[in-house]
């Protein structure tokens, strides 16, 4: 006697589709349950048994096999409960298993129904195995319904469920559809509340204007992190895609938000200094899971204290900043997460942080000041285009009522300067390089002599010489000009530190 | 001026005695401004050119750029070092350590080859360069500096002490400022130490302008960028600031800026902008 069910297994960011098969034949009575199971999926046999027999329904005292297909995928977690639990019930009844079905959930020993992480991928990957109903637990219907072409039914029990099945009372079908055009997100850091500091707040513009990573240099205090959380507001809300591109990592995480999962809000991650290479990038036992830098995909990293970060995982920033993904290979397997963030980056000039400012004497020797700032510089911030001094406010001006530029007016800039570069090229200006420049940052004869000039006299590197044209193409576009001027160039050259620059 | 006492168990790389002359030690901050360089570097190249011997201790800063401007001008200089002859320190100066053992200058410790650098005896150097010299200049110095330690041993050898002064804003010249009013010479030029050594002056241009034999190209006043009049060369001007004060556009203020550090007339400094000294500091940003 044979029944089976379908359920699925997420595997980096995608789900694969399990059945699960149930055999019931004669012999001592025993529970056997196959098919690469790991721990917590082993435990599902105590779970189901107890489930069954508590939703008054019938638990075979037979020599029992569930083999969970395909045996080579490795299956975590408890989202296969109600899959194994539906599909002992069916053979113990000996009913017809129903094709296209898929369920997803976590029983509770009196019965009912429990959240799963990863419902969004899991849901994904059963669509595209053709199957055409999941039942989930009611916590995750909303999740499950981002996807389009499958019939959510939320469940609350597993006794429900069986009902269902068996032709009682039918489990209404999910109506909800919580896709939605984007909307405008708001955002609670505001540009009228930082006081003074102009040019840096034209380095956040220009930031969000092109999509660049930014460096911010300045004593403690001095608002570095007030700028970057003001960042996320000045960029437009993500799109359909890019949201369920997020939600995706967020799913995985169990980090999603049950009745509304959907956000349009760009992410805004600020992990501490003392995060591992692991907790960055990605990683655990068993399979990979996304880190830091996934959770940021389509928003915006702060590395605050840059310099206090290890010197080993801001190296392993460098292929996803490049790739805009990033790879983890471990003994269980390689996945690959998105991580496309735009990476904010703060820190002291010095060690004790006052070097170059006007209230306090900086008490750093040279050699101190040379070892920390070589630090920072290499392979990461070469690929930071943008990079300011930001000052201490002096007191008379904090405390003063808000009189600067407010966001939503920056954003219109921003937002104007974004669609140039998407109309035109179809991506912001930091993803132009080598003929991609060339081709949509195409130099006027006296701007690209200034370049050159600068570049032969002041020992510009070939990384700084392209930074600098990146920006200036950005500059134009803020400017609303098609061309790209020398005063874009001499404005872009001011966007680099005194002693770091490359 | 020639029967100064010669220190005790020196070790002594490259030449050796000194030459005859007269020996000045030109000392100051390790990390200076933009003006305090420039100042140590034409100061230290125009005393090299009227064969005066250029001491100083090799350290960052005022010390190195005395070195260099004596070398650039051509001349001979010696380093007193606070380690072993043969441990240079930092050792981002064992080029210049190199050029000036090459141009017939010398290195000079009073401590065992193989010392490492050690907190306590830079002050204990800086007393043996006070006992070498005719003359301490002390070009910039924060209080607490140890180019103050010089000029303090020279006082107690009765030797003169001179100082350069800077602005009254600038904290890196508030040790000078403290010489000066204790009784100090005050230098705006080669000509007043060399009539401090009792020397000819009329072998000198005109302190008012810059000296010819620097060969420094340079532009006229005229045609030059106003922004300029709001810069100084000591105190860093923050680029917000200048904008505010100019009523200028940020951007409009960061690109003139970025075309006069272009030109050579402004460099970036402590995190904003400083105007190069006419005829004096080097082009580059880099050490």
């Amino acid at each position: 006697m044979l029944a089976r069910a379908f359920a699925a297994q997420v595997q980096g960011l995608a789900g694969r589709p399990v059945e699960v098969q149930v055999d019931m034949s004669t012999g001592a009575v025993a529970f056997f349950l196959v098919g690469l199971a790991s721990g917590s999926v082993r435990e599902a046999k105590e779970r189901v048994r107890s489930a069954i027999r508590n939703s008054g329904l019938p638990f075979p005292q037979r020599r029992l096999t569930v083999n969970l297909a395909p045996a080579e995928l490795r299956k975590d977690g408890a989202g296969l409960d109600l899959a194994i639990a539906v599909a002992i019930c069916l053979a113990a009844l000996g009913k017809p298993s129903q094709a296209g079905l898929a369920f997803i959930g976590e029983v509770a020993l009196e019965g009912s129904l429990r959240h799963v992480d990863g419902v969004l991928v899991l849901a994904e990957g059963l669509r595209r195995a053709g199957l055409e109903k999941l039942f989930v637990a009611e916590v995750d219907a909303a999740e499950a319904a981002l996807i389009e072409g499958l019939e959510i039914y939320p469940c609350r029990t597993l006794r429900q469920v069986l009902d269902h099945l068996l032709g009682g009372e039918a489990i209404p079908r999910y109506q909800g559809r919580p896709l939605a055009v984007a909307a405008a997100v708001e955002c609670p850091w505001d540009l009228s509340e930082v006081q003074g500091q102009e040019a840096a707040r034209r380095a956040v513009e220009v930031a969000a204007a092109g999509g660049h990573h930014l460096l911010m240099t300045g004593p403690p205090g001095a608002g570095k992190t007030m700028l970057a959380r003001c960042l996320p507001g000045l960029l437009p809300p993500l799109d359909l895609p890019d949201a369920l591109e997020l939600a995706r990592v967020r799913s995985v995480l169990g980090e999603l938000e049950g009745t509304s999962p959907l956000s349009w809000e760009r992410p805004f991650r600020a992990p501490h200094h003392s995060i591992s290479t692991a907790g960055l990038l990605g990683g655990g036992t068993g399979l990979p899971r996304p880190g830091e830098i996934s959770r940021a995909h389509h928003g915006v990293l702060f590395l605050d204290e840059l310099a206090e970060f290890p010197a080993a995982s801001l190296q392993s920033l460098r292929q996803p900043l490049e790739d805009g993904r990033v790879t983890l290979i471990r003994s269980a397997g390689a996945v690959t997460y998105p991580a496309r963030f735009q990476l904010v980056a703060a820190t002291n000039p010095c060690p004790c942080g006052y070097l170059g400012d006007s209230g306090r004497p900086c008490r750093c020797g040279p050699g101190a000041i040379q070892s920390y700032q070589r630090s920072l510089s290499g392979p990461l911030l070469d690929r930071i285009d943008l990079q300011v001094t930001v000052h201490r406010t002096p007191p008379h001006l904090l405390g003063r009522p808000a009189e600067a530029e407010p966001s939503v007016l920056v954003r219109e800039r921003v937002f104007g300067a974004r669609r140039l570069q998407l109309d035109r090229q179809g991506c912001l200006n930091s993803a132009l390089a080598g003929a991609s420049l060339r081709r949509w940052a195409e130099l006027e004869p006296g701007s690209r002599n200034l370049l050159q000039r600068w570049s032969a006299e002041r020992t510009l590197s070939a990384r700084g010489f392209h930074r600098a044209w990146r920006i200036a193409r950005t500059l134009a576009d803020l400017a609303g000009d098609g061309r790209i001027r020398s005063g874009h160039i001499l404005e872009a050259l001011g966007y680099r530190l005194d002693e770091l620059a490359a | 001026m020639s029967s100064l006492p010669e220190l005790e168990g020196l070790r002594v790389r490259g030449r050796w005695p000194l030459p005859p002359g007269h020996r000045v030690a030109v000392v100051g901050a390790r990390r200076p401004t933009p003006y305090g360089e420039a100042v140590a570097e034409r100061l230290a190249g125009d005393l090299a050119q009227l064969g005066v011997l250029v001491l100083s201790g090799l350290a960052l800063g005022i010390d190195g750029a005395a070195h260099r401007g004596a070398l650039a001008a051509g001349g001979c200089t010696a380093a007193v070092l606070g380690t072993g002859v043969d441990v240079i320190y930092p050792r981002s100066h064992s080029g210049l350590a190199e050029q000036i053992l090459a141009q017939g200058g010398c290195l000079i410790s009073q401590f065992p080859d193989r010392t490492p650098p050690q907190r306590a005896n830079f002050p204990r150097r800086n007393g043996t360069i006070a006992g070498l010299v005719d003359i301490v200049v002390v070009v910039e110095a924060g209080l607490g500096s140890g180019a103050l330690i010089t000029a303090e041993a020279a006082l107690s050898l009765g030797k003169p002490v001179l100082a350069v002064p800077g602005s009254v804003f600038s904290p890196l010249s508030v040790g000078c400022h403290q010489l000066l009013r204790d009784g100090a010479g005050l230098v705006q030029n080669a000509r007043d130490v060399v009539a401090e050594l009792g020397g000819d002056l009329a072998v000198l241009d005109d302190p008012l302008q810059p000296p010819a034999s620097l060969g420094l190209e340079r532009q006229s006043e005229l045609g030059r960028d106003p922004l300029l009049a709001y810069l100084s060369d000591s105190l860093p001007a923050e680029v917000g600031h200048l904008a505010a004060r100019l009523q200028l556009p940020l951007s409009e203020t960061i690109a003139r800026l970025s075309r006069l550090e272009l030109e050579g007339a402004v460099r970036r400094w402590g995190g904003g902008y400083v105007r190069l000294p006419r005829g004096g500091g080097r082009p580059s940003a880099r050490r």
